[in-house]
């Protein structure tokens, strides 16, 4: 083998270039990429045109047989009109700014502390990542005990810190607080592991040049660290925008969508439309709108996000 | 511009000490290179210099001052470090004007510093580029540029020319030696190109095995080396060494007949009783003819050219030495050769120490 | 300022940095200890009020998750057996199927130029965009007609297509860090491509096969949505079955404690033993190479 490999690069360094088969890379393309391109027109494509084509109709899933009705934009426009669907919009929106922007400062700030070599680091990292890989519904059911007003943890410690008792599954202000604090505990430590990956995929070179140029550390972080990372921040940003956009796993043990239903996100909303009343036409619009909006996003990001590695 | 001071300086990492006791003194704008083979510490030493590594024991002065305790940011220092280390995110204008940026100097000071780095380097289209779109030898350039651009009082090089291609660096050396005449700037530079160190150096600080070997001027290195290490690493192909033994009316090359007539030894030499151990390099060596005074006959084994040059392998008693020669007509076998008189290098055997007592004292 | 006195900012800069470090990690270490702390306590210990800290530790909640001892008879039995089986064969398969896509993807994104290339990385990156609830609609239908409805087949593709995007692009970047001349120099020597795929270029990302199905894992470990709706019976994987325990008699807090214990020791195991690679390797590529 090693033989192979001198005589290799021996003819690599005459003829100045590899000897390549074009038909074979293309098979190689083809080959690699149908199954995931199968599974993505099976699972996504297809899909996506049904629900597209089940949001012009009057439909159920429950009678099947009762067949369906072409229903034109009824289903929208009835989405549209309802003053919910706006509530449900803006509760959304509120529950995504708020734990996009508290993962992401929280996560990089730890990042940046864990890049750091010390003792029992990998222990203390391994520990931190625990929030992440508990199932979100053992999440949402450990946060609702622990929140409960009248023998959770977490008002018996504000009791004790002289603050008193906060209902907090009662309302919905506090009940949003209690979701992002929720998704936040358990969604920064994902922030945390590409923060501190990206930052230590920095050169220590890069580091002492800085320091021998006389920049101060926050200058430091913040002209060199934060955007020599920021494709990586920005990745990580992305999924967590999309990922509490459409988070429901945590809403159903959480709160159960209330008081009432004002802790009800968008995905929340289709799943009770489409599984509890099976008014499949109109679940189907709203995932539709749904999906718009969460393509949408993440199209402009995405774009954002090549620019950005282009420079590189 | 400063004056540096190493007293003592003594770095180790847990049990290994990767600077020993060196002491040295750069003057005022002098330009020195720290040559030898890698891990021998020069680059601790440099590091040490810039404050990027702790001195264990000793002090490093500027002009007269301990700076053992000052950060790096605090010295007055710019590096340039072996592998690039330009900020990728930042385009070559933003790279070169960072150390000024960092301090908050104002923009008009600014601008007209790098209007004068643009022109020194020959900068104009890069300015605008990512420094990922230039080859090694332009980035290295920018880094040059990113160094002197805040006037530092010392300038740190760490084999800034060893990622560059064999051309452009040839062409990068007259440059940098250019440069740091110009702007008069205390320099001090790691290397492990011989060349490099020649070719560059007011003077040249030869390490080995943590320790300084020799300094001196580059004639003085190649020419009285201080003993075999340095006689050795310097010169290329390196210098043979030949064991001498006593023999009635000179000395005996090694195991072979031939004996060094007392006429071609300096008398100091001669009233030694030192074991002693000749260092002789290639290119003085000649063959001769039959009748040369001095010479003796030897056999060649092997023979290539390059250029003009003729490489010859041959061998005296057991072991084999190289030379080089002009002479076409040689071929393998039978042959006479002669040791220019001035290239005759005595060491001790046993210490290493070249013998000239008198030399050394001067 | 004087040399004293950066020296005293720092110190205090440095303090307030490691109180706000020590007040993130009881934020993320407490809930777990309260949780681990919970799945040992009695019923009548957990709703005690203030919370005790010293009590009799109650194995009834891991009883009753493994369908062991006092609980193995009684009706509120977690019977998890049979869920514990779905949640592995899931998990395994479907991360399994997921890598090897990915890392297929993966490769052939990070070594050629295709047209469409960008538009497939942001189709497979699509499959994490969907909301569940959005295409599980259609999938609910679908798993009807084929049959796969309450299968462990069908939970097996619902894990695939939710992990293949991120695989690809994890994967992605670390075929990015490995040198192009590998495959060259093994190309001119006569090799085949697929040959420098598999006994070349595959050896060297080991790491980042580890790390990609880590993640996989996790995720398709604690899938909640997908499952909760196309399975009724047979096929109820684990977070499925925890959620069931807020059935009637109200929640059944002990059980679900001792159940996100249970169901969090493979993965911590699993993700302490490739940390090295998670943070070697997760930067997808897009910080290039340098």
């Amino acid at each position: 083998m090693s033989m192979q490999t001198t005589d290799a690069t021996a003819t690599m360094r005459a003829t100045g270039k590899p000897a390549k088969k074009k038909s074979s890379g293309r098979l190689m393309i083809l080959g690699f990429l149908s199954p995931t391109l199968l599974i993505l027109i099976f699972m996504v494509a297809y899909p996506i045109f049904s629900l597209v084509f089940y949001s012009f109709h009057n439909f159920s899933a429950l009678r099947p047989n009762a067949g369906m009705t072409p229903a034109g934009f009824d289903n929208y426009s009835y989405l549209l009109s309802d003053p919910d669907l706006w509530q449900r919009f803006v509760f959304t929106g509120k529950f995504v700014f708020l734990c996009v922007t508290l993962q992401m400062i929280i996560g990089i700030f730890v990042g940046y502390q864990l890049q750091k070599s010390f003792r029992g680091r990998d222990v203390i990292f391994t520990l931190l990542m625990m929030p992440m890989m508990l199932s979100p519904v053992v999440v949402g059911f450990l946060w609702r005990y622990m929140l409960n007003s009248e023998w959770g943890i977490v008002n018996y410690m504000l009791t004790l810190v002289g603050v008193g008792k906060v209902d907090w599954l009662g309302q919905t202000d506090a009940a949003l607080w209690a979701a992002a604090a929720a998704d936040t505990w358990m969604w920064t430590p994902f922030i945390i592991l590409l923060a501190t990956a990206a930052f230590r995929g920095i050169p220590e070179t890069i580091y002492e040049a800085a320091e021998v140029d006389g920049a101060s550390q926050a200058y430091v972080f913040f002209r060199i660290t934060l955007p020599m990372s920021a494709p990586v921040l920005f990745i990580a940003l992305i999924l967590r925008l999309i990922d509490s956009f459409k988070q429901y796993d945590l809403f159903f043990a959480l709160t159960g969508g209330g008081p009432g239903s004002s802790t009800e996100t968008v995905s929340f909303a289709v799943a009770k439309t489409a599984f509890n009343y099976f008014y499949t036409g109109e679940a189907s619009a709203l995932a539709v709108i749904l999906l718009c909006i969460i393509i949408g996003l993440s199209l402009i990001l995405v774009r954002h996000l090549m620019k950005l590695g282009e420079r590189y | 511009m400063a004056k540096i001071e190493l007293k003592d300086l003594s770095i180790s990492f847990g049990a290994f000490t990767a600077v020993d006791k060196v002491n040295l003194t750069v003057n005022d704008g002098e330009f020195v290179v720290y040559l030898g083979p890698s891990g021998c510490g020069k680059t601790t030493t440099l590091r040490s210099i810039a404050g990027l590594v702790d001195a264990t024991n000793g002090d490093i002065l500027f002009d007269g001052e301990r700076v053992n305790d000052l950060k790096p940011s605090e010295r007055n220092i710019a590096m340039v470090f072996q592998f690039v280390s330009l900020y990728p995110h930042l385009k070559v204008r933003e790279n070169i004007v960072f150390p000024l940026k960092a301090r908050g100097i104002p923009s008009s000071e600014i601008k007209r510093k790098l209007d004068w780095v643009t022109e020194v380097f020959g900068l104009g289209d890069e300015l605008k580029r990512y420094p990922a779109a230039l080859p090694p030898g332009a980035k290295q350039k920018v880094s040059l540029a990113r160094a002197v651009i805040r006037d530092p009082a010392v300038l740190l090089l760490d084999e800034p020319l060893s990622a560059i291609d064999e051309q452009f660096r040839e062409e990068m050396r007259w440059e940098l030696g250019h440069l740091q005449r110009e702007l008069g700037v205390t320099t001090i530079y790691v290397t492990h190109d011989q060349r490099e160190a020649m070719s560059l150096a007011d003077r040249i600080v030869l390490m080995n095995n943590s320790k300084i070997v020799q300094v001196a001027e580059p004639d003085r290195i190649f020419h009285k080396p201080d003993n075999i290490f340095a006689g050795q690493f310097i010169g290329s192909p390196s210098m043979n060494l030949i064991d001498l033994v006593p023999a009635p009316g000179g000395l005996r090359l090694g195991d072979s007949a031939i004996v060094l007539p007392e006429a071609a030894i300096p008398a100091d030499v001669a009233s030694s009783s030192q074991k002693l151990r000749l260092g002789v390099r290639p290119r003085d060596i000649r063959l001769v003819n039959e009748d040369a005074a001095g010479s003796f006959p030897v056999e060649v084994e092997d023979i290539y050219s390059v250029g003009r040059e003729r490489y010859f392998l041959f061998r005296i008693g057991d072991n084999e030495y190289q030379g080089v020669d002009h002479r076409v007509d040689q071929g393998t076998g039978e042959s006479r050769i002669a040791f220019e008189k001035d290239g005759l290098i005595f060491f001790n055997a046993e210490t290493g120490e070249r013998v000239s007592a008198m030399e050394k004292a001067a | 300022m004087t040399k004293a006195q950066t020296d005293s900012v720092q110190k205090l800069t440095q303090w307030f940095l490691i109180a706000l470090l020590a007040v993130y990690t009881f934020y993320n270490l407490g809930p777990i200890f309260w949780l681990i702390i919970s799945s040992l306590k009695s019923r009548a210990d957990l709703f005690a009020m203030p919370p005790v800290w010293f009590f009799e530790p109650d194995l009834s909640g891991y009883q009753q998750v493994f369908g062991v001892g006092a609980a193995a008879e009684s009706a509120s039995a977690f019977g998890v057996l049979d869920s514990l089986i779905s949640s592995v064969v899931v998990s395994t398969v479907g991360t399994a199927l997921a890598v090897i896509l990915g890392t297929m993807g993966g490769y052939v994104c990070s070594r050629f130029n295709f047209t469409g290339k960008n538009d497939f990385l942001f189709f497979v990156l699509s499959t994490r965009m969907l909301p569940p609830v959005a295409v599980l609609v259609f999938y609910h239908l679908m798993f009807a007609r084929l049959g796969l409805a309450d299968t462990r087949t069908g939970l097996v593709l619902v894990a695939v297509f939710a992990n293949v995007g991120l695989a690809t692009w994890i994967m992605k970047g670390f075929f990015d860090g490995v040198p192009k001349e590998i495959e060259q120099i093994a190309l001119v020597s006569g090799y085949t491509r697929l040959y420098a795929f598999f006994r070349l270029v595959l050896p060297m990302v080991k790491g980042g096969i580890a790390a990609t199905a880590g993640f996989c894992f996790i995720f398709a470990w604690n899938e909640f949505a997908f499952a909760s709706i196309l399975t009724t019976t047979k096929a109820k994987t684990l977070p499925v079955k925890i959620s069931a325990a807020s059935g009637a008699t109200g929640i059944e807090w002990t059980q679900i404690c001792a159940a996100g214990v249970v169901l969090i020791i493979p993965v911590l195991v699993f993700f302490y033993l490739i940390r090295k690679h998670l943070l070697m390797g997760m930067t997808f590529g897009v910080l290039g190479r340098r």
